[in-house]
């Protein structure tokens, strides 16, 4: 039993360091465009507390199906619905005031 | 016929004798009496997405428009759109027979979850008032799909009242997916593993997937709609740095996906009654199952088609085309797999079955329009057309509405007891169908030489095709009014019902007509494989 | 409740959509309102939900062991906490936010070039916040519910179901604030 608790305080020690790691990236000079990166540390973050807080390995293999799902699906949205944005020819109008 | 020689005049107790107090209707939590609350309710909402419809075609059947003015006539659309989608054909099947089958056909005594039932039910009445006094109140000009920025600076409709309305909604939907997906997992009977479940159980776990996922980006994209509309801050307007196609991506991820949740309970209920009135095996039963789970999956992916000329890039639009072909696949192998289990058949021509076939013949055309629509060339000069409008009416009127009437009247003599009378049942699907082909077939027509939709004046070249569609209109009104009468004079005069007056296979017709609140005496364990008829050299065909 | 997370990763997954159109489309604007938010308070709110998320599974494992007491006590810090998470955000940080002009409203603090993009940035933080917020009071219902019954004993390690569900949920909701952090806080500022 100590065990486990042991391993739920490296968990939340894990996520501090990763919650720094990104805090400390922010500050970075990066270009605009890169700084979607920063969200790599949220992405493990996630991770982390899906498998070790939610236990999502421990359960019936129908959790794991049901959270893959929705992983599956979100990406459905997220990248089929950006790539009409990202690849989008833009014909700007002159900008004849400001707005 | 196989085996049932008890005299159904012996079942004095059902569900529906377990309490005659009105507290004993609403505060139930038995599948069977929440599937005739909701029952009652859809039928209410057909009857005023009908009404709405009349107007619609009683309007076009002069050139310049019986009904003066343009934003009535775009209100009066919008609520047939609004109340047909959500209040009729989204919930239709799942919640009525769905409910009612559901835990009959796996066994159970009920849904895993009876409470959040009756809640759903509450959720959709709540939803449905608002959506009235909405109407009541003027209703809106939108159309059934709110684009952006009609909907939220041009309108002087009342958007943010029937958007709240639909949101409710969305939440009984989601119940009612979670709902079926736990009680399948949960509650199958002793025996009966996945592969020998009735394809309906396998659509209604398919539609509840796409329920539970669909509807929660719906109930967002109505909250940033109700923002815009409220505060204007400019989430997709242009000149304040939105994109009013985010609007656009984010309803039809929903929307796609969920006029599959109409069609695939369709699907289900055709799938159970080919087998039963052709006494045999469904053919394929492996291809239809997995048909079904991958509708769910891609139905997902090609919600773009519907925003070809919308203005999205030509790249992401070739995508969505490409899977939008992929996604008629899985549809045609199913209907490739009802005529096999047709082909060296027994066949009866009772009136569940005049449905299912006439909705494989609706569903068919429907669908094959739709790859019309899904060809990047032809969808330019065909989308926003009455092309389109005949298209979807293929599939959700000549396609779910027959599912749905094929699935009443199969599984009428198990919720009530009675046998509704066959020749005028039969009658009745003959009506419908010719007055539905007399309503749209036309309107392919007039979509392919250029009438807009959603349009409420026409130029006076289209006005023939269009009266043809108003007269054929008619005829299916009166049809519609033909099983509403005879299957409520059946509830009182029409004959007993026995246990399994069709002798088709399949737990529900196990039990007794109509069941009791337990549905089973005991738990019933399945050995047989679905679909168990003798095989076809054993019925002595008459030549 | 695994099946009901799915529902929420989708509904919470239509406005990360809105985040990344949004900022496509404003990359400047957008950038710019990110950069008003406040930091201290979004970064003491995180470490708080992380904690919050470490007592209760902390609290499920006890009661696993059969320890009502600790269950009982975990659940009660996880519960302060969350208030605090709400109080910081709501009481403080929205405060400090209306008061600085930034709700998108007519008198919005930002104009100009980057007005467009800032406003539509405070149009996510407001509705996403909102939003997690309201979930949040959910999840203090039912922390609160799981104490009310512990305390009438009514679980042991052969039965702690709810305790579990209410912690996934609860985790959940941790995960979504993940998320919202770094997309409200981080991945605008600097540059």
């Amino acid at each position: 039993m100590t065990k486990h608790f042991r391993n739920l305080l490296v968990t939340w020690i894990l996520l501090l360091v990763l919650l720094g790691t990104e805090f400390g990236a922010s500050f970075l000079p990066l270009a605009r465009s890169m700084r979607p990166l920063i969200l790599i540390p949220v992405v493990l973050m996630v991770a982390v507390v899906a498998t070790m807080f939610m236990q999502v390995g421990r359960g019936p293999t129908i959790v794991r199906l049901f959270a893959v799902a929705a992983m599956v699906w979100l990406s459905f949205l997220l990248v089929l619905g950006s790539l009409d944005p990202m690849t989008r020819i833009e014909y700007r109008v002159q900008d004849a005031s400001s707005k | 016929m196989s085996a049932t020689t008890i005299e159904p005049s012996e079942y004095a107790n059902s569900y529906l004798t377990d309490g005659f107090t009105l507290r004993s209707w609403l505060l139930t939590t038995d599948h069977k009496r929440i599937a005739l609350l909701y029952l009652g309710s859809i039928t209410l909402f057909f009857f005023i997405g009908g009404a709405a419809a009349a107007l619609i075609r009683y309007n076009l059947l002069v050139p310049e428009g019986m009904i003066a003015s343009a934003e009535t006539y775009n209100r009066i659309f919008t609520m047939h759109g609004v109340v047909m989608v959500w209040f009729f054909l989204i919930p239709a099947v799942p919640v009525t027979l769905g409910n009612f089958v559901v835990p009959l056909m796996l066994g159970a005594r009920d849904l895993a979850f009876p409470r959040l039932n009756l809640i759903s039910w509450y959720l959709f009445i709540i939803a449905g008032m608002i959506a009235i006094y909405s109407l009541f109140v003027g209703g809106v000009d939108t159309g059934w799909t709110f684009y952006t920025p009609l909907a939220t600076e041009y309108s002087k409709g009342h958007v943010v009242a029937t958007v709240v309305a639909i949101f409710i909604a969305g939440f009984s939907s989601i119940a009612t997916g979670l709902n079926f997906i736990i009680s399948i997992h949960r509650l199958r009977a002793p025996g009966m593993t996945w592969y020998k479940m009735p394809v309906f159980l396998w659509s209604l776990y398919a539609t509840s997937v796409i329920l539970v996922l669909a509807t929660p980006v719906l109930a967002m994209t109505l909250i940033l709609l109700a923002f815009e509309r409220i505060f204007h801050v400019g989430v997709f307007d242009p000149a304040l740095g939105g994109d009013p196609l985010l609007f656009q991506h984010l309803f039809w991820f929903y929307s796609h996906p969920a006029v599959y949740v109409m069609i695939l309970p369709g699907f289900g209920v055709v799938s159970e009654i080919i087998p039963a009135f052709s006494r045999k095996r469904i053919f394929g039963y492996y291809f239809i199952v997995w048909c079904s789970i991958s509708i769910a999956v891609i139905s997902f992916l090609v919600w773009g088609h519907h925003m070809f000329v919308a203005g999205t890039s030509i790249y992401s639009a070739m995508v969505f085309s490409i899977l939008s072909y992929m996604v008629a696949v899985p549809s045609a192998i199913k209907v490739f797999n009802w005529i096999g289990t047709m082909h060296k058949g027994y066949i009866r021509f009772d009136a569940p079955m005049l449905y299912a076939l006439g909705f494989i013949g609706l569903f068919t055309i429907g669908g094959l329009t739709g790859l019309f629509l899904a060809a990047l060339g032809a969808d330019v000069h065909l989308t926003q057309t009455y092309f389109v409008v005949a298209h979807f009416h293929y599939v959700m009127v000549g396609g779910m509405v027959s599912a749905f009437f094929a699935g009443l009247h199969y599984w009428w003599p198990k919720i009530t007891g009675r046998m509704y009378p066959e020749m005028w049942g039969r009658l009745g699907a003959l009506i419908i169908f010719i007055g539905f082909n007399l309503t749209f077939f036309p309107q392919f027509i007039l979509g392919y030489l250029g009438m807009p939709r959603r349009y409420h004046s026409y130029p006076p070249e289209f006005e023939v095709l269009n009266v043809l569609s108003s007269a054929g209109a008619t005829i299916l009104a009166a049809a519609y009014l033909l099983p509403l009468a005879y299957l409520t004079w059946s509830l009182v005069y029409g004959e007993r019902a026995p246990a399994n007056p069709w002798g088709a296979t399949g737990l529900e017709w196990q039990t007794q007509s109509p069941p009791l609140t337990e549905n089973f005496d005991e738990t019933p364990i399945v050995t047989d494989p679905p679909y168990n008829y003798p095989p076809p050299e054993v019925v002595q065909h008459r030549v | 409740m695994w099946l009901f997370l799915a529902t929420e990763v989708l509904f919470f997954g239509a406005i990360f959509l809105t985040w990344i159109y949004c900022r496509h489309w404003n990359p400047a604007g957008f950038d710019a309102g990110a950069q008003k938010t406040q930091l201290a308070t979004g970064t003491i709110n995180t470490v708080i939900l992380l904690t919050s998320s470490l007592v209760y599974s902390a609290g499920l494992a006890f009661i696993e062991a059969g320890n009502r007491r600790r269950l009982i006590q975990c659940c009660a810090v996880t519960w302060a906490l969350g208030f605090s998470f709400l109080i910081l955000k709501f009481g403080l940080e929205y405060y400090k936010d209306f008061a600085a002009k930034l709700f998108p409203g007519p008198d919005f603090a930002i104009n100009g070039a980057l007005g467009g993009g800032a406003r539509l940035f405070y149009v996510f933080y407001f509705v996403s916040t909102a939003l997690h917020g309201i979930h949040m009071i959910g999840g203090l219902v039912l922390v609160g519910w799981i104490i009310l019954r512990a305390r009438r004993d009514e679980f042991s390690p052969l039965y702690y179901t709810p305790v579990a569900v209410v912690g996934l949920y609860w985790s959940f909701v941790d995960v979504v604030w993940i998320v919202l952090y770094a997309l409200i806080y981080l991945v605008g500022r600097g540059s």
